[in-house]
């Protein structure tokens, strides 16, 4: 009996140090919880388990807890709900998620970080695009650019070439292609504006009418300009029957946003405008497809802003990297340093060429490029040099205060003129009133 | 008779023996439903007092000082404003809540769509599947399969044969020469398309129902009727149909608590849109969740819901519990 005693009590011990251990260990260790949200397909879980454990054995004094947060929407929300002492330390989440984190999340300046890594220098190896929506009004960085994208256009290369056709240039050769490519089994061009987000296409017209949606301020929109409503009745009209003033190229309301690759690949869309996060599974799709062809990518057709070319224009997309403080037990020098190394580290050349090369983001830094293993890629298919090439054009995409009210607003506003439910000739009137409820919400903000 | 009320006065002493304190006997019933208070109260009715406290606010903004600091600010305490802005039409509308009107009257639509017709059709089904017909076991299944397929995974196959260029509907009229249509992008049908998916979604659950009503109806009640000379037809609304009364009454209010509760199939089928002409209460307040300014307005709605749905189980209530406890 004694003998059973002392061995429980041996076990007992055993477990307390068990227990004990992991502890003694991690204090020793900076812990960063970091959530990752994501868009696409693959097997994400284990390319980001591969970065930690390759991050941690060069670091061995950081310990990287990798958590899959859902989608975005569901990561914004769970960021939120942890309110202003987040469990999160640093999480991949939307570009344009920045207004609404200034204001409900802890998030932290990067400025010092940055100038501490080179300032300009460290900064000027990213696509200006893409770092756009990291920074606020005064110029100070926020978020860091990690899997970014942008719309382009995609042509069915054989069709163009049969019909004796060069790809279109500006939006006139645009829709001059599209017609000459429609027939009743074909669409001659699609546009993805049905359903709950034309607000990211619509951007796109907007710059190439010469008036962005927003610029570098949180404070202000701009739906309710007549480069806006021309860009609307271009989108628009593309949707229209000749006989009722449209273009005649494509279904009425436009295409749903996955039904457009899908119409594309099995060949009953000539052209259609998608992000270039669609181009690996494109490129796949269609090579695995019964009736094969080239595919072939191009800058999104300029607008009238520009003859010279100044009239591109394509919203940037995707996720940065942010890094969470607490407010109620501030995180300390080491902590921040060491989620800075996580973000320095994800955000390096070497891992947005292979995360590039993995998922078929842009890889959001020039030097990404020039190494290993998107360098031969790019050889093999020059497709996605076009949509790198396109970022010197790209303008930053939609962010404000108030933004989730006020994207609400804009999709409402395009889908009843898209859709037909408000007629162009009182589509005016639509965006006036639009204009005005968002003026009503960023009121508040002015001067801030 | 007498032996009768001897033996429960026995029993009746017999328990008084066992619980000697009276305070307990009065305790017991409580005790015994308390875990069910304790869960309704906790869960339903806490987080309704809360939800109606909370739409009697709007939120304070969170905005960053010049020093970069967070400030936030208190919820406003605005009265019935919340529910003025919801059911007062403004100009312009209202920058959240402009749309709620129209989105309530898409959901009323909606509801007395659905339940319009899945009643009749599942009675109907109902009445067929009652025969002895070949392969009725099949028959059966046939209908009453949409019911257990998940409700997402049958909204995706609606997608696939909604889709516009390459939907199986469309493929299949295209085939026959006659017009196609964009079913889930066109705004005066989109709202139709949903109301189909519903009535197939949940015929066959309601077919189930009115199944078991028939086989409970007597069959010696349609012999008597078929001697007097009572044709098929005159069987059926003089016997059938009020016999089944109370089965249609309690689907009633099933179906339309159900329509009421309808988000999932917006999700995967344009998502309320276009136009906001197949957006319902649920949805819409799913998609005002994210805005951190639109909390008093979520509540307000969702205090709308409340009331709504609990007409419903007050009619259900009052028309077969109550009933149920007369005869």
């Amino acid at each position: 009996m004694q003998k059973l005693v002392s061995r429980f009590g041996l076990l007992l011990v055993l477990i307390g140090v068990l227990c004990v251990a992991p502890f003694t260990q991690a204090q020793s260790r900076v812990q960063i919880d970091f959530y990752w949200a994501s868009a696409v397909e693959g097997n994400l879980p284990a390319i980001f388990q591969g970065y930690a454990d390759q991050f941690m054995a060069e670091n061995p004094n950081i310990q990287i807890n990798v958590v899959y947060s859902g989608s975005y929407t569901q990561t914004r929300e769970t960021i939120r709900a942890e309110g202003f002492d987040p469990v999160v330390d640093v999480a991949i989440m939307l570009a344009t998620d920045l207004s609404t984190f200034i204001t409900d999340s802890p998030i932290v300046m990067l400025n010092p970080f940055v100038d501490a890594a080179g300032g300009e220098v460290f900064l000027a190896d990213f696509f200006p695009a893409f770092i756009a929506n990291g920074l606020d009004a005064e110029g100070n960085v926020w978020s860091i650019p990690f899997q970014r994208s942008t719309p382009i256009l995609y042509y069915n290369a054989d069709l163009l070439r049969e019909n004796n056709l060069d790809v279109p240039k500006n939006n006139e050769e645009l829709i001059a292609v599209a017609q000459a490519l429609t027939t009743p089994e074909r669409a001659g061009l699609l546009l993805p504006i049905a359903g709950t987000f034309p607000i990211w296409i619509y951007q796109s017209f907007a710059a190439a009418y010469g008036r962005p949606l927003v610029d570098s301020g949180l404070d202000t929109v701009y739906f309710d300009t007549p480069e806006s409503l021309a860009a609307i009745e271009f989108m628009t009209r593309v949707g229209l029957p000749i006989e009722e003033g449209g273009f005649g190229v494509g279904p009425r309301g436009g295409s749903a946003w996955g039904e457009t690759p899908t119409a594309f690949v099995s060949g009953k869309a000539a052209m259609i405008y998608h992000t270039t996060g669609s181009l690996t599974s494109i490129l796949q799709n269609v090579a695995n497809s019964e009736n094969p062809f080239e595919v072939g990518v191009a800058f999104l057709p300029s607008g009238p802003a520009g003859e010279d070319g100044t009239g591109y224009g394509a919203p940037t997309g995707g996720g940065n990297l942010y890094i969470f403080d607490n407010e109620s037990t501030p995180k300390t020098e080491a902590e921040l340093e060491a989620a800075w190394q996580w973000v320095m580290f994800l955000s390096s050349p070497e891992i947005q060429s292979d995360w590039g090369a993995k998922t078929g983001y842009i890889a959001a830094r020039y030097s990404a490029w020039e190494i290993e293993p998107l360098a031969s890629l790019v050889v093999e298919y020059p497709q996605y040099a076009v949509a790198r090439d396109q970022l010197e054009f790209a303008v930053k995409e939609f962010d404000a205060y108030r933004s989730v009210d006020i994207q609400n607003i804009i999709n409402l506003q395009l889908s009843k003129i898209i859709s037909g439910e408000v007629p162009l000739d009182q589509a005016a009137d639509a965006l006036a009133e639009a204009q005005a409820q968002i003026d009503q919400l960023l009121a508040p903000f002015k001067g801030n | 008779m007498e032996q009768v009320s001897t033996s429960i006065n026995t029993a009746s002493t017999v328990q008084s023996r066992r619980i000697k304190h009276p305070t307990w006997r009065h305790l017991i019933p409580y005790l015994l439903i308390a875990p069910t208070l304790i869960f309704v109260g906790l869960f339903t009715i806490y987080p309704t007092i809360r939800t109606f406290e909370q739409s009697l606010y709007q939120p304070g903004m969170n905005v960053r000082n010049e020093r970069g600091q967070r400030v936030q600010q208190p919820d406003t305490f605005v009265g019935l404003q919340n529910y003025a802005d919801l059911f007062i039409p403004q100009t312009p509308p209202h920058p959240i809540v402009g749309g709620f009107l129209q989105i309530l009257s898409n959901t009323i639509v909606f509801a007395v769509a659905s339940v319009g017709i899945t009643l009749p059709l599942s009675f109907g089904m109902a009445l067929l599947m009652n025969r002895a017909i070949r392969g009725r076991a099949l028959w059966r299944f046939s209908l009453f399969y949409p019911v257990l397929l998940p409700l997402i995974g049958g909204a995706s196959m609606w997608a696939f044969l909604y889709g516009n260029s390459g939907g199986l509907i469309n493929t299949v009229l295209r085939s026959l020469n006659i017009p196609t249509q964009d079913w889930l992008n066109t705004p005066d049908l989109v709202l139709w398309s949903v109301i189909v998916v519903n009535i197939w979604k949940q015929a066959g659950f309601y077919m189930i129902f009115y199944l078991a009503g028939l086989q409970s109806i007597p069959k010696d009640i349609y012999e008597a009727a078929a001697l007097d000379g009572a044709s098929y037809f005159q069987q059926l609304f003089t016997i059938t149909i009020p016999l089944l009364r109370r089965t249609t009454l309690f689907l009633l209010v099933i179906a339309s608590t159900y329509a009421f509760q309808t988000v999932e199939q917006l999700d995967v089928l344009n998502k309320g849109m276009p136009a906001n002409r197949a957006n319902l209460l649920l949805w819409y307040i799913y998609q005002m969740y994210p805005s951190s300014q639109a909390r008093g307005y979520v509540n307000a709605i969702s205090m709308v819901l409340v009331v709504i749905l609990f007409t419903f189980t007050f009619i259900n209530f009052a028309f077969f519990e109550r009933r149920s406890a007369d005869e």
